[in-house]
């Protein structure tokens, strides 16, 4: 049985703690006192995996089993999520690819000769043909591919969309052509957090930009609190009132997997391990790569981390109707990430690690990175944040990535231009978002290059619109002073510096929490 | 003439010059202006008139207004109620030129012609024109108007400012008396005025031409023939200037004088002590002209002189020796002891046949040696440094006086040691150090070409031993009436050199360069890296180089990305091998001429699909391409394009590989590759790359064209190869340009900018294939 997640509070016994920093970490000593909140330590997973998918897929829940949806003539389309899933990239087989042969299996059997494969990438960049071949394996990639009946969506193919109507908010719903014209569209999910799944699964993967606007923005965001917890997000409703609009067009099949917390392979496992519970080894392997990383150039950082792929275990899957299978997924995700929290503190730190959902393969730029600790991280709680109203959030990271030219180029200049004159998510939505949408060399590169769509890079800043108005102060240890400066946000060369800088906020002796993941953790903070 | 001697008391000058009509060249210059101030308001009731030539579209009256114009002459002026007035009565002006000089007007009493070149290293064909054929011309036109006038020779007086250096190399005592020398003067003008025909002559010369044109061709044939030809052309030009200065001084050594500008000064003597003979001459010889010591007032100097640049240097810390001896006499006169002296002199005329010499020196009675005018000028410099930039005091070097071989010697050692850096620079590969290590070099080179030219220059007055006497100058001045000893004073023994040096002297040559320091400050370090805003006018374009200036790669590298996506592991290792071999005939090619380099690189393309190309470049390529374009370059054409500016892109790589960034430009001219009816590529071109000076006319066609404005349009370019593109247009940018470029660019005030290009660290051709995938 594994261990649930806990709240340490740091005596003099503490050792110093892993803090994740870019291509790096440190150990940190916190002051006595602080609460370090732990993830649980990773479930059982399921004995065979096989034989879970077929279980699924032929007692699927609220829905008929998958074979009698099936028949010859019929037009189907299997929906996958992208890359920015799970976090590292799962070590081949990817969960992904192997569910997507069960479903042709049956197919097949069916005798349904008209399928195709999308991944449901939204506004997010193309995969290359490697990348797809990874999330669906060999076999799938070779009989699917060359035939382009493997593709990457497009949101900006005006002939690919097709306009299902409107929410009872007005709200537009437009999604893929080739899904809203399915007979049946299959979708294949990694929730790797709280947030993903559900309809934001097709309601998101496969809409455009016309549609993702009405949740995407400042106003939503700040709203939602948190989008971890879609009970009480106002994107995720907005997400809910589109999914049910496309359940009168589409007949979407959900499947959705969960996975464990196993995050790091060895012999980096000794980061998801408790510090005082090191053994010999962990503590060799750290010193290894705390020594190795300190000398190695950044490149050579980057490549060691980025090749990392997780072993991951499967937690469990559901299938059948998005609504039902969504709510046994929740119950998984938050058995495996859920720490009960008790009360807020006046400062919060996190350690924002070398990779999120937007810079698999790629780098982590000063942009990706407030959108990775305070949007992501910040937001990972239910009931209240961890930190209180106008309290102060301390990040890790050094801001010094750079950007990747061919993945962010509207993110250089959002940087350049956009963050120079303005860092209000509501003012630069309204003044810069609908420039950078339509922008025709932005949808040029997002098209037919590896370029993230040119509005994307203001979805970061909403996902950041939430911590930025709840909090008083933000400083990032260790960072570039200029790039700190440019996101409107403090820079300090060490934690006692950051907390003597947020004492105008928060007093002589704050309360402090750091939450130490990943893996990936959720506070239900009471 | 009023000129009957009293000894008893003598008359005092003005009084002497009352009603008399001088004439007087050279005004607009330092010693002339001077004189004319000194005349106008000293001596009221000389009228004079003044020889002045046309400059441009200036007129030599304009001149003269523009001259009573400065601060000096604003008391004058003001007496005489007004510049007008004054040019009405007094002041006459005559124009025209020395080289021709025009009749003279009736009634001159006096001539004092201190015109000359006051360059040391004239080309020798001027130094005679100015120095021999100017006075010869000018003698005969006075003898002209007299015979005119049908007045006697004697009845004028004609003032000769020559120099005291007419000694030439000689050593020791001279005295105020012709020099002794037995050149044929005729002979030596009609050598003197033949050079320059010669010369030119000369150096159009197959082989000598041969020469200069290799080197250029070497130098700028990568920007095209053209460009090279221009050098060429600029360079045997120079040579014949260069030519002309060797020339002289080789014959002025030859004849035991220090350079040209002795040797002709001392023909001019002889011409004047041959018109002297049924005349009434003087000749004044000053030594080395400074500020005023007194008048107009304390510090007055126009222009540069003799030392203020060695002075300007060793205050800037840029002059670490001088080739002279401590003991060394180095003879200073301040302007208003010379023209006080000259106007005595010309109060006194001497006998008719036998010429008057005057020496103005201050040698032989009140010596300046090396040693004190080092000591003074570094005391000044202590205590006034130039405080340039924000870097503090310059650090004043400390001379040893080791004598001329030891500092011949440091300047060759130092000339050698920055050929070859600058040999080695010219050869490395383009990267922010080496640009500033070119900015560097060029600025040490500039303090090298200075330190050649003024210590060449200078060497023989540094060592020149002379004492020059002025005896009869000093009797002169013990003739003058008590008063006027004091307002035309000329007695050089009276400085005290210490104050003159660092109280009058120094402060009034450094005060220019101070105040250029100051607004230099006060304008700050403006962003020198930012290129102009783009602007709004229309009809305008923005041209662009790809490769290094989009993109951070070549064409080598872009061959190899093609090839090698085709290719199988094991094949690609020998492409590579094979390539690297390859690479030094690449580098030779593209050395000499960028076209040659092209068609070797593109004649590897043979035998490949042009569909297949383009394929891989939309499928493989495009990535990275598009993740090798420097953000800010992007910004840059996207802004020419919201600007309503068209863009156009220029570059010798070939056509499929500009695939991704057609959505950029208007208009895309690149590379073609020939290909047969099968659709494969022959290894050729479908025409010729467009390099160098092809791409300035197919710059200029498509403007025709295009009805598109190049003075307002822009350029963006890296390679010295681009210079005929950029020179094109009005708003040329050079970006991280290689070292031949960067000089270029900062000699023409072109806008530099360092677009950088992306870090990335993701540059393998699998990104989702890590290798520690399965760890």
């Amino acid at each position: 049985m594994s261990r649930p997640g806990f709240v340490l509070e740091v005596d003099d016994r503490t050792p110093p703690l892993v803090v994740h920093e870019g291509l790096g970490f440190r150990l940190e000593r916190f002051p006595l006192g602080t609460r370090v909140v732990y993830p649980p330590e990773s479930l059982p997973v399921v004995p065979d995996v096989d034989e879970a998918i077929r279980e699924a897929l032929l007692h699927p829940v609220d829905a008929d089993p998958l074979p009698t949806l099936l028949h010859s003539g019929m037009r189907l389309t299997i929906a996958f999520d992208d890359l920015s899933l799970p976090l590292p990239p799962m070590r081949a087989p990817d969960i992904r690819g192997r569910i997507i042969e069960h479903v042709l299996g049956l197919a097949a059997d069916a005798g349904v000769d008209d399928v195709a494969l999308v991944a449901a990438n939204a506004l997010h960049r193309r995969m290359t043909p490697a990348e797809l071949r990874h999330i669906v394996g060999e076999r799938v990639f070779r009989s699917f591919h060359p035939q382009g009946l493997l593709t990457n969506f497009d949101a900006e193919d005006p002939d690919g969309l097709a306009h299902l109507g409107t929410t009872e908010h007005g709200e537009d719903v437009e999604i893929s052509r080739r899904a809203a014209e399915s007979d049946l569209v299959v979708y294949v999910n990694v929730n790797l957090v709280a947030m993903d799944g559900g309809h934001k699964s097709v309601g998101i993967g496969l809409a455009s930009y016309r549609s993702l606007r009405h949740h995407h923005n400042a106003h939503t965001m700040v709203q939602s609190r948190s989008f971890m917890d879609h009970t009480r997000s106002a994107m995720h409703h907005s997400a809910w009132r589109m999914g049910r609009v496309i359940k009168e067009h589409v007949r979407v099949f959900q499947i959705e997997t969960t996975l464990d917390n196993d995050v790091f392979p060895r012999p980096y496992d000794f980061f998801q391990k408790r510090e005082w519970e090191w053994s010999v080894r962990d503590q060799a392997s750290m010193l290894a790569a705390k020594r190795g990383l300190a000398v190695a150039p950044q490149r050579l950082r980057h490549r060691v981390f980025h090749d990392l792929r997780s072993g991951y275990g499967l937690t469990g899957i559901s299938a059948g109707e998005v609504e039902a299978v969504h709510a046994q997924t929740l119950e998984r995700v938050h058995r495996q990430q859920l720490v009960e929290v008790q009360g807020q503190s006046d400062v919060l730190v996190l350690g924002v690690p070398y990779l999120g959902p937007y810079n698999v393969n790629s780098s982590m730029n000063p942009v990706l990175a407030t959108c990775m600790g305070l949007g992501y991280y910040f937001n990972s709680y239910l009931h209240q944040p961890v930190v209180r109203r106008g309290g102060a959030v301390i990040l890790y990271h050094p801001l010094d990535e750079g950007f990747h030219q061919l993945h962010h180029p509207s993110y250089v200049d959002f940087y350049e231009e956009v963050l120079a004159e303005s860092t209000d998510p509501a003012v630069i939505g309204q003044k810069y978002e609908r420039q950078f949408a339509e922008d025709e060399w932005y949808r040029h590169l997002y098209r037919t290059s590896h370029a993230y769509h040119g509005v994307h890079p203001f979805y970061m800043w909403y996902w950041a619109a939430h911590a930025m108005d709840h909090v008083g102060d933000v400083i990032w240890v260790g960072a570039d002073r200029r790039a700190a400066t440019r996101l409107g946000f403090r820079a300090a060369s060490t934690l006692a510096d950051a907390l003597e800088m947020a004492s105008g906020t928060v007093g002589r002796s704050p309360t402090i929490t750091y939450l130490r993941n990943p893996p990936q953790l959720l506070a239900d903070v009471r | 003439m009023p000129s009957s001697e009293s000894p008893s008391s003598p008359l005092s000058l003005a009084a002497r010059l009352e009603g008399s009509h001088v004439l007087l060249t050279g005004v607009t210059g330092f010693v002339g202006e001077a004189l004319l101030h000194l005349l106008l308001s000293e001596v009221p009731g000389c009228r004079t008139t003044v020889l002045v030539r046309a400059r441009g579209s200036q007129g030599a009256q304009a001149r003269v207004a523009a001259l009573l114009d400065k601060p000096i002459f604003a008391d004058v002026v003001e007496a005489a109620g007004g510049a007008e007035r004054l040019l009405a009565t007094t002041l006459g002006v005559l124009e025209g030129d020395l080289a021709a000089p025009p009749p003279l007007p009736d009634g001159l009493d006096a001539v004092v012609h201190c015109a000359g070149d006051v360059s040391f290293d004239p080309p020798v064909d001027q130094g005679f024109a100015t120095n021999v054929v100017g006075t010869r011309d000018l003698l005969a036109r006075i003898d002209e108007a007299l015979a005119r006038e049908g007045r006697a020779p004697d009845t004028l007086h004609y003032v000769h400012v020559s120099t005291a250096y007419v000694a030439g190399r000689r050593r020791g005592h001279v005295a105020e008396a012709p020099v002794e020398h037995d050149v044929d003067l005729a002979a030596e003008l009609d050598w003197g005025l033949s050079q320059r025909a010669d010369v030119e002559r000369r150096s159009r010369a197959a082989e000598h031409l041969t020469k200069a044109r290799r080197r250029a061709e070497r130098e700028h044939g990568r920007a095209g023939l053209l460009t090279a030809a221009r050098a060429t052309e600029a360079a045997r030009r120079a040579w014949v200037s260069e030519e002309l200065v060797r020339i002289g001084s080789e014959r002025a050594r030859s004849l035991g004088w220090t350079d040209c500008y002795t040797f002709t000064k001392a023909l001019g003597e002889r011409v004047v002590e041959g018109w002297a003979g049924t005349h009434r001459a003087s000749i004044v010889r000053p030594s080395i002209i400074e500020s005023a010591l007194v008048r107009p007032h304390p510090g007055w100097i126009e222009g540069f002189k003799m030392a203020e640049p060695l002075i300007l240097a060793y205050g800037r810390g840029e002059l670490p020796e001088f080739p002279a001896a401590v003991d060394t006499i180095v003879d200073i006169v301040p302007v208003d002891h010379v023209v006080a002296a000259l106007v005595a002199v010309l109060a006194h005329p001497p006998p008719p046949g036998a010429p008057a010499y005057f020496h103005v020196t201050s040698g032989d009675r009140n010596p300046l040696t090396f040693g004190v005018l080092y000591a003074e000028v570094r005391g000044y410099f202590e205590r006034h440094p130039f405080t340039t930039g924000d870097r503090g005091a310059a650090r004043l070097p400390e001379w040893r006086f080791p004598g001329a071989p030891a500092v011949e010697r440091l300047l060759t050692t130092s000339e050698r040691a920055h050929r070859a850096a600058d040999y080695v620079l010219g050869h490395a590969p383009r990267s922010d150090r080496t640009r500033e290590l070119a900015r560097r070099l060029d600025q040490q080179g500039r303090r090298l070409a200075f330190l050649r030219r003024y210590l060449d220059l200078y060497h023989e007055y540094a060592q020149a031993e002379l004492r020059f006497s002025d005896r009869s100058t000093v009797g002169l001045l013990e003739s003058l009436a008590p008063e006027d000893r004091e307002r035309f004073a000329f007695d050089t023994a009276v400085i005290d050199w210490g104050v003159y040096l660092q109280e009058i002297h120094c402060p009034a040559v450094t005060e220019p360069v101070r105040a250029m320091d100051e607004l230099r400050r006060a304008r700050g370090r403006t962003a020198r890296t930012r290129a102009r805003e783009v602007g709004e006018q229309p009809g305008t374009a923005a041209f662009f180089d790809m490769d290094g200036t989009l993109l951070s790669s070549n064409v080598i590298e872009t061959y190899l990305w093609m090839r090698l996506r085709e290719l199988p592991a094991g094949a690609r290792f020998a492409e590579l091998a094979r390539i690297a071999a390859k690479v030094p005939a690449l580098v030779q090619a593209d050395r000499r001429q960028r076209s040659d380099f092209l068609r070797t690189v593109y004649r590897e393309y043979a035998g490949a699909r042009l569909a297949d190309l383009e394929q891989v470049v939309d499928e493989e390529l495009a990535a990275h391409v598009v993740s090798r374009l420097s953000p800010d370059a992007v910004r840059r054409i996207r802004q020419h394009r919201a600007a309503g500016q068209r863009t156009v892109l220029i570059t010798g790589a070939i056509a499929p590989l500009t695939r991704p960034l057609a959505p950029l430009f208007d208009h895309i001219e690149a590379a073609r590759l020939a290909v047969d009816e099968r659709g494969v590529c022959t290894g050729h071109l479908a025409g010729s790359p467009l390099v160098g000076e092809s791409r300035a006319a197919f710059l200029h066609s498509w403007a025709a064209e295009h009805d598109v404005d190049l003075a307002a349009s822009f350029a963006y370019a890296d390679s010295h190869s681009d210079l005929p593109l950029l020179a094109a247009v009005g708003n040329p940018v050079a970006v991280r340009p290689d070292v031949a470029l960067f000089r270029h660019a900062r000699r023409q005030h072109w806008t530099i900018v360092d677009w950088t290009s992306p870090p990335s660290s993701v540059r393998s051709l699998n990104p989702a294939g890590g290798s520690g995938g399965a760890r």
